[in-house]
């Protein structure tokens, strides 16, 4: 992070030039997001991880597009899953549904 | 014994006799009373003497006599007297009225007199008629039902009828008058009703015939509804009430029902092509006075619907005016409703059905178009939110109907996505309101999307303005205000909620780039498990430039924005060189090369010159730019892209089609377990509420045969079973 100041320094003078004709003013730039994983559905409720998983529509939940409630989660060995799917399986079995390995959080999205 | 008082008894000499000429004598007094009253002549006695006759005759049993030779007496005064009278004058109706009006004078005075004997010999046998009432069934029996005045009274009485019909001013009392007579005399309905309405049946039947061909249909039921009036004020004039009703049913018979369907297949639809309010609601009532009417007009009005709807929506050409024209056509006929058919319910059901039936006549199409519409007034700036949020209920309304509300999602989607990134929505307001209507109506499903579009734009107002700070409070250590001269802010989608955009790898200029690195890094300091895809073909930008004629502002799209740049280092590039340098495929570049270089505003030069770009040709900058403007837009061409884009939107919807079949088909099977095809058919039908052919039915239950969900029955291929 440090030295991308003096990136934007350096850059901003070489494009000063004086016979420079077009100067970006303003950019909106568009992106869209999604979960870093490797396999876009939950193996659970077979839902895309993108979309809140099958329970959450069902309720409907006022705030599902928040993602507040159903956010992707990723065990220690990197398989992802509905945190809400994965919650209920871990009560029933704590292995990953996927690999047998024993189930331990690694990160949660947010 | 001393005989004191000598009180002899002697027997009874006899009783005072009456003299044997009391009767006669009596009699012969009264009778000529009764004469001069029935000739109007004077009477020799007075009435308080003759009454006392008649008091005496009574008391002394001679009741029956008087009784009888009184009957006789007037009998003999009809038939020798007023018979010919009457029978000689050419005034025939008035001469009876005549005789009519004073026989009943003359029989109340005649009544008067013989009281007495009302009261008493007549009272006494239940079977004979009192004095009025013999008298009147004596005028009816010898003058009213007489062969040769009956049928002169009543041919009399239907002609002046017949002329006040046709509109001459005839003399009403003497028909009151008379008719009253016929119903004192009882004989009304025997003898008036059934030739007067057999007669009324006759004019009117060749009246409708003739009419109908002749007049113009508002006319023709400004007609009939005149004759109505007419025949209702003719009752309350001189009918009998009860003859109010089959005179109206015949009207009803002859001038409406067998014209019906003339009326109804051609002139309905005429009078609401032309929006005549007052002669429709009038045909409603006059329809509304058989019992079938209602409906049969209610059918040719939907047909009506129908075919007109039809008009409006199998127009390709007419594709641009579509949803305005069915909104205007909507409030036509809502009004037609209410204030011709007093909002019947039944007749708005038919407006219902037939919206329904002809806005679907085109699969998809006005689904497409209704979306485009809304977009169109989402976008314009000359609407007030009033104005906006009436079109959006009637929107609504049209929506309703619609079937394919899949097709609706889909492009409304792609288009508000549109205003929500380049900011061109008027009003957040008119959209908030749009979305809860969808919502109210197709459930929540159906918006969520939508609505977590509209979080992410807000969500990014959140993130630009923490990513301002964090620019500043970073990069304020060095000389920021020279370092921060691009103002970037990011909206960040939710890629699930948006439509799918084709993704570019292009080469950002190396400024570009290190801000877009920033961003991302901060952004992920915050979301952590998120990757990010830049979009940069929806990304757009604002560029200074200097031309010859002053410093300008363009308004462009980030392809613009990067093959502009690159003229910065050099005044004249190949377009060789510039696909080289920024890595845009060859047809997108070509676009963006022609907005800049071909367009309306030409910032750059192309040698050689032409409409189309080719790998051959040089861009240089165009110093000598000149507008009016200091902010120019560039607009990006995009005739080709709509088109593709559209197509695309429309396979999306049919792929997620697809699967709304395999569900309904499961959903079903599992619930019914065996299903013969046709029942399946007819139960889909039942639960998709978009259009579809059967053969594409047919395909969804072959794939789900193949994938094990269903099966056929060995023995008959035409049911299926479902596998649990």
């Amino acid at each position: 992070m440090s030295e991308d100041p003096e990136n934007v320094e350096k850059m901003e003078g070489d494009s000063a030039k004086p016979d420079r004709m077009f100067t970006l003013k303003k950019w909106n730039a568009v992106a869209m997001w999604s979960w870093d994983v490797e396999c876009d559905t939950c193996a659970i409720c077979r839902v895309q991880v993108m979309d809140a998983c099958l329970r959450c529509q069902a309720e409907s939940k006022r705030d599902f597009y928040g993602k507040q409630d159903c956010v992707v989660v990723w065990g220690e060995c990197n398989h992802s899953f509905h945190y809400c799917c994965m919650s209920l399986w871990v009560k029933q079995n704590n292995r990953c549904p996927l690999c047998q390995q024993e189930w331990s959080i690694q990160r949660m999205g947010k | 014994m001393k005989s004191l008082n000598n009180i002899v008894i002697k027997n009874f000499k006899g009783l005072p006799k009456m003299p044997e000429t009391f009767f006669n004598d009596g009699w012969k007094k009264l009778k000529i009373g009764v004469q001069a009253i029935y000739t109007s002549q004077p009477l020799e006695q007075s009435f308080e003497e003759l009454y006392r006759i008649v008091e005496n005759l009574c008391t002394y049993n001679h009741g029956r006599f008087l009784y009888v030779n009184l009957y006789e007496t007037t009998e003999i005064h009809l038939k020798s007297e007023l018979l010919p009278s009457i029978s000689k004058e050419i005034d025939f109706l008035g001469t009876m009225n005549y005789a009519w009006v004073t026989f009943c004078r003359q029989i109340n005075t005649i009544k008067n007199i013989f009281l007495y004997l009302d009261r008493t010999y007549v009272l006494d046998n239940h079977c004979l008629l009192s004095i009025w009432y013999m008298s009147l069934s004596l005028f009816k029996e010898n003058i009213v039902l007489n062969g040769f005045l009956r049928p002169k009274l009543i041919d009399g009485l239907l002609y002046l009828i017949y002329q006040e019909r046709q509109g001459v001013v005839v003399d009403k009392n003497l028909l009151k008058s008379l008719i009253s007579m016929l119903t004192t005399l009882q004989v009304y309905d025997m003898i008036f009703e059934v030739p007067f309405l057999h007669a009324t049946e006759i004019l009117y039947k060749t009246e409708g015939e003739n009419l109908i061909q002749n007049y113009h249909i508002v006319k023709y039921l400004q007609h009939v509804d005149q004759r109505l009036k007419e025949e209702h004020v003719r009752v309350i004039n001189y009918l009998n009430s009860y003859t109010g009703i089959t005179l109206k049913d015949v009207l009803v018979h002859q001038l409406l029902t067998p014209h019906l369907k003339t009326i109804l297949s051609t002139g309905v639809s005429e009078l609401l092509e032309k929006n005549i309010l007052n002669e429709t609601g009038l045909l409603y009532k006059l329809v509304g006075l058989f019992p079938s009417g209602r409906n049969e007009l209610c059918t040719a009005f939907s047909e009506y619907l129908k075919k007109r709807g039809r008009l409006i929506v199998i127009d390709p050409e007419n594709d641009k005016n579509m949803i305005q024209d069915l909104i205007d056509f909507k409030d036509k006929v809502d009004v037609i409703v209410s204030e011709c058919f007093e909002n019947n319910f039944k007749y708005s059901e038919a407006v219902r059905e037939s919206f329904k039936f002809f806005i679907n006549q085109r699969h998809n199409k006005p689904s497409e178009l209704l979306a485009k519409f809304v977009d169109g007034k989402m976008r314009s700036k000359d609407l007030s939110e009033d104005e906006i949020e009436d079109i959006l209920q009637k929107v609504m309304i049209l929506f309703r109907f619609v079937q394919g509300k899949d097709v609706f999602e889909a492009f409304y989607k792609r288009d508000m996505a549109k205003r929500l990134l380049v900011g061109k929505s008027t009003s957040q307001d008119a959209e908030n309101s749009m979305i809860s209507k969808l919502k109210s109506e197709c459930g929540g499903g159906f918006t969520s999307r939508l609505e977590g579009m509209f979080k992410d734009i807000t969500v990014s107002q959140g993130i630009n303005s923490a990513f301002r700070q964090h620019l500043n409070h970073v990069y304020s250590a060095g000389d920021g205000s020279k370092n921060l001269n691009i103002d970037m802010c990011v909206n960040v989608l939710t890629s699930s909620y948006w439509p799918n955009y084709p993704s570019y790898d292009v080469n950002l200029p190396q400024e570009m780039a290190l801000y877009q690195n920033i961003f991302l890094k901060f952004y992920m300091a915050s979301h952590s498990g998120r990757k990010l895809i830049w979009q940069p073909n929806l990304g757009h930008c604002i560029v200074k430039v200097e031309f010859t004629c002053g410093k300008k502002e363009l308004q462009v799209s980030l392809f613009q924005t990067i093959v502009l740049l690159l003229f910065n280092n050099n005044n004249e590039i190949p377009y060789k060189d510039i696909q080289e340098a920024i890595n845009l495929e060859g047809n997108e570049l070509q676009r963006t090369l022609q907005s800049l270089a071909c367009g309306k505003s030409r910032v750059l030069q192309k040698t050689p010159k032409g409409k189309d770009i080719t790998d051959t040709d040089f861009f240089n900058f165009n110093d000598d730019f000149t507008d009016k403007l200091f902010r120019v837009k560039i607009n990006q061409v995009q005739m080709k892209e709509t088109v593709e884009e559209q197509r695309a939107t429309e396979e999306s919807v049919i792929q997620d089609r697809q699967f709304q079949i395999d569900a309904a088909i499961v959903r079903i099977m599992k619930q019914k377990k065996t299903l013969t095809h046709n029942l399946l058919i007819t139960e889909l039908y039942e639960m998709l509420d978009i259009p579809v052919k059967p053969a594409d039915l047919k395909k969804r239950i072959e794939q789900l045969i193949d994938r094990d969900y269903i099966e056929r029955d060995h023995n008959n291929s035409t049911i299926y079973k479902y596998i649990a």
